[in-house]
């Protein structure tokens, strides 16, 4: 209990004060936890490292959440990790319950982040011998896995299929490169493009274009007048929200907890995999989904729940391999470095203190992140009231500065703002979809350097089916996902043949669009 | 009222970022041609390695010696130089290490001659602790084993990241071979991989026999029971032994500076031929812009004399586990020319 003597005040108000910036940070778009950590990294000097860490860890808690609110109430994911909060979150505020969707979410990210820094807490060094048991082709896997959600997230199963792949396709836009063991020549590119493109695009401007510019301009068309008349609707229907959501959801709750933290203790697949998979695994095994992408709270908290539960799982291959597990462990394994504090397998044994502390202030973020937001919500939900010609010039401006700064200064980020802003605006003109194109283009790259490794390293295809009984569980997971998809494609289409048979035949009229009403 | 929330949110998130900003070093009067904020981009991704850790500790002393606003960007090399092309002002300077000419000798895409297209800056440290590992219970118990076992004609392979400074010593282990066992080396065989996390899961995978990694990265892995899946073991410090005698006694971790001597010549030999044996010493040093006002070179170069002077870096540096090696711009750019001459050799006799 010796580690009790380095708790002061100023640790807790670190901790919390980095659960606000952290909570800012992740609320405006282009800006993510992993840029709040590398900001205050140098902070950790000045501080030392235990008020550094809690700082820091503060800072991560809050900005993986504060992705939520932009998600939510604007449709733009805060957070790579934060995306399909985006799928039910923003249909709930466009009918008026963007409050209840937020509180939804806040709750289910308190619940994912504290479940997995029990985990943390309990398992480490044990978790860590088993995802060291993750070679490349189980990665693989994991992330096939995730990207078979493209089959059921969308209307049309081929559509979702054919955008998911264009998704793909546009990952692989850049270099191969070295610092993955590639060879560091660019692809599908003239040579002109070379130096903006060497990269590839980068993920972000890409997600807050083609989720958020597209949407401004989808609502642009429509025109002033109508959308005064939806706000007023809006203002009338209120949150509603209470810990009922809950009931019956408790199973999803705490399943995609643990997926989170699974996801995150593996190093190499991305936050924003964890979200994807919980909700894909929410989609297969809950009795009713098809209000899932249509504004149902258990979606929400799939997403949320495992984003949050990322946290713990990332941290826990960083203490107990020093390898970190995700983009900001990536960064925060820099606040050690500074000290000269080697992070590795022997790193809890030797470093209990710290190792309390880090605990104690990844719990007192989570709470202080839950008191903030659920208090703040009901003020926050407001800026969809913020009628629209004054909300999206100040989005848009928002998005351009966070996809200026996200690489520190580089101008084609804006460009490929724009650039996916109008692309995400014509793929929905032209009848694709959008959710499929972005896991596509989340996904794609990690997908293939997790192949060509693989391929690398035991030269047979065949490895994908034989190389551990994981492998296998991972394929049975991966066919049941793909047969369900294909029922439920199956099933929701004789529906809506019985339904459209039913409308024709009492109002002649309507249009085929009535399943958007609903 | 709702505008105004939102705007007091931008507006207090500017205060902090600002408020930040301030704390991490003020601005103060600036007298020299170096002016504003200055960043120091590095050649790697990893702010958990060994470039960052010792870039911060330099641009820190640094930054306070002249009263400047300085930040060490985690940019990776392919970022980092084409940053540094963009800015002759002097506000973007870069630090990094060997791989930044090896990568040039090797090949590899977007490296260039360093001393055709930057300017070459002062050297600062040296990392000692460039080392290759095997599992705890692996056959091999030294690197002559390894050398004896490829020359009968078995397959090792080594887990490296292609065009740098682990690949050198893969390297100099392979023309080793070529003299003493002529024919043999194509046995050793290279596995291409990333991060040190990769390197490390291609040997619990057992998809290599030995890994390049570092004392400060794997110290502790050397220490697990043999019965972990996780255990390794040193076989070879490139590190000359001069360098490795600088080290602090106490070494690194709970790895002694006695021990780690253990892995270096003369205890491990890598022939060049000529009765000469392979040594490297991983160095970091400053890049600059090759246009950038020549007065700036020579102010960071004396701040940096004066630095090292005060003798207080020394000893951050080697609690560390660095070595101070401070060459003035002029001289660090005629000892690097010359060692790259040195490698270029090794490289071009096993192509």
């Amino acid at each position: 209990m010796d580690f009790l003597f380095l708790l002061d005040i100023t640790f807790f108000l670190l901790a919390g004060l980095g659960a606000l910036i952290g909570i800012i940070f992740g609320a405006i778009p282009g800006m993510t936890a992993t840029m709040a950590v590398a900001v205050c990294l140098p902070l950790t000097y000045a501080l030392g490292l235990h008020h550094g860490l809690a700082l820091l860890l503060g800072l991560y808690v809050g900005g993986i959440s504060g992705g939520m609110v932009p998600a939510v109430l604007l449709n733009i994911p805060g957070t790579p990790s934060s995306i399909t909060t985006t799928f039910d979150g923003y249909p709930m505020a466009q009918k008026g319950e963007g409050e209840k969707a937020l509180k939804i979410c806040v709750v289910a990210s308190v619940v994912g982040g504290l479940i997995s820094a029990a985990v943390l807490f309990l398992f480490a060094p044990l978790l860590a011998d088993f995802s060291i048991k993750f070679s490349y082709v189980e990665k693989f896997l994991i992330i096939l896995l995730a990207l078979s959600v493209i089959a059921s997230l969308s209307s049309s199963m081929l559509i979702g299929i054919f955008s998911g792949v264009i998704g793909i396709w546009l990952s692989l836009i850049g270099d191969y490169s070295i610092s993955d063991g590639g060879n560091g020549k660019t692809r599908l590119m003239f040579d002109f493009m070379e130096p903006y493109l060497f990269e590839g695009f980068s993920l972000l401007p890409v997600l807050i274009g083609i989720f958020g510019i597209s949407t401004i301009l989808l609502e642009a068309e429509k025109g002033a007048k109508s959308g005064l008349v939806n706000e007023r609707i809006k203002i009338s229907r209120g949150g509603g929200f209470s810990l009922s959501v809950f009931n019956g959801r408790l199973t999803n709750l705490v399943r995609s907890s643990f997926i989170g933290t699974f996801v995150g203790m593996l190093p190499g697949v991305g936050g924003s995999a964890a979200s994807v998979l919980a909700y894909t695994q929410e989609k297969n095994l809950t009795r009713d989904s098809s209000q899932m992408g249509k504004g149902a709270p258990q979606g929400l908290i799939a997403s949320e729940s495992a984003n949050n539960a990322l946290t713990g799982g990332a941290l826990i291959p960083l203490l107990s391999l020093g390898i970190p597990g995700d983009s900001t462990t990536a960064v925060l394994i820099g606040a050690f470095t500074l000290q000269g504090i080697q992070v590795g397998p022997l790193f809890i044994p030797e470093n209990t203190e710290t190792w309390y502390v880090m605990m104690t202030a990844l719990v007192f973020a989570n709470i202080v992140m839950f008191f903030l937001m659920f208090y703040a919500i009901k003020y926050i939900a407001k800026v969809v009231m913020v009628p629209k010609h004054i909300l999206f010039p100040i989005i848009v401006m928002m998005c351009v500065v966070g996809a200026y700064a996200i690489n520190y200064g580089i101008m084609f980020d804006v460009w490929t703002l724009l650039i996916f802003g109008i692309l995400g605006y014509l793929v929905q003109k032209i009848g694709l979809e959008v959710a499929p194109l972005i896991i596509g283009f989340i996904l794609g790259s990690q997908a293939e350097i997790y192949f060509v490794k693989s391929l690398e390293s035991f030269g047979t295809y065949s490895i994908f089916f034989t190389r551990s009984p994981i492998a296998v569980v991972l394929w049975g997971l991966i066919v049941a996902s793909v047969m369900f998809a294909i029922v439920m494609g199956f099933k929701s289409r004789a529906r809506q043949k019985m339904e459209l048979t039913q409308v024709t035949g009492s109002t002649p009229t309507a249009s085929g669009k009535g399943h958007d009403t609903n | 009222m709702i505008v105004s929330n939102k705007l007091m949110t931008s507006v207090g998130s500017a205060a902090l970022m600002a408020a930040l900003s301030i704390s991490s070093g003020v601005a103060m009067a600036q007298d020299g041609p170096l002016r504003g904020n200055i960043r120091v981009v590095i050649g790697s991704t990893s702010t958990g390695g060994d470039t960052y850790q010792n870039s911060s500790i330099v641009v820190d002393q640094l930054a306070e010696k002249l009263g400047l606003n300085m930040k060490v960007d985690a940019v990776g090399a392919s970022s980092a130089f084409r940053t540094l092309d963009r800015d002759s002002r002097g506000n973007t300077l870069m630090i990094f290490h060997d791989q930044s000419y090896l990568g040039y000798l090797y090949g590899v895409e977007g490296y260039d001659n360093i001393f055709e297209k930057y300017t070459v800056g002062p050297t600062i440290a040296i990392n000692p602790g460039n080392a290759y590992l095997v599992p705890k219970d692996s056959p091999y118990e030294t690197l002559d084993d390894i050398i004896a076992a490829v020359g009968s004609g078995e397959t090792v392979r080594v887990a490296i990241q292609p065009g740098g400074v682990s690949e050198i010593g893969f390297s100099a282990l392979k023309n080793a071979i070529a003299i003493e066992h002529p024919g043999q080396e194509d046995n050793l065989v290279a596995v291409n991989t990333g991060s040190q996390s990769d390197k490390n899961q291609q040997l619990f995978d057992g998809q290599a026999d030995v890994i390049n990694g570092s004392v400060q990265a794997n110290e502790q892995y050397t220490r697990l029971p043999e019965d972990d899946q996780k255990a390794m073991r040193f076989v070879w410090l490139t590190a000359r032994q001069d360098t490795i005698e600088q080290a602090p006694e106490e070494g690194l971790g709970q790895t002694t500076r006695e021990q780690l001597l253990e892995y270096v010549e003369p205890n491990v030999n890598v022939t060049m031929g000529n009765d000469e044996n392979f040594t490297f010493d991983k160095e970091f040093f400053f890049l600059y812009n090759k246009d950038m006002d020549p007065a700036i070179v020579e102010q960071i170069d004396e701040a940096l004399a004066e630095i090292y002077e005060e003798g207080e870096i020394q000893e951050i540096q080697k609690s560390a586990f660095f070595i101070p090696d401070f060459k003035p711009s002029d001289e660090a750019s005629t000892y690097l020319a010359d060692k790259m001459v040195r490698y270029e050799e090794i490289i071009n006799n096993i192509k």
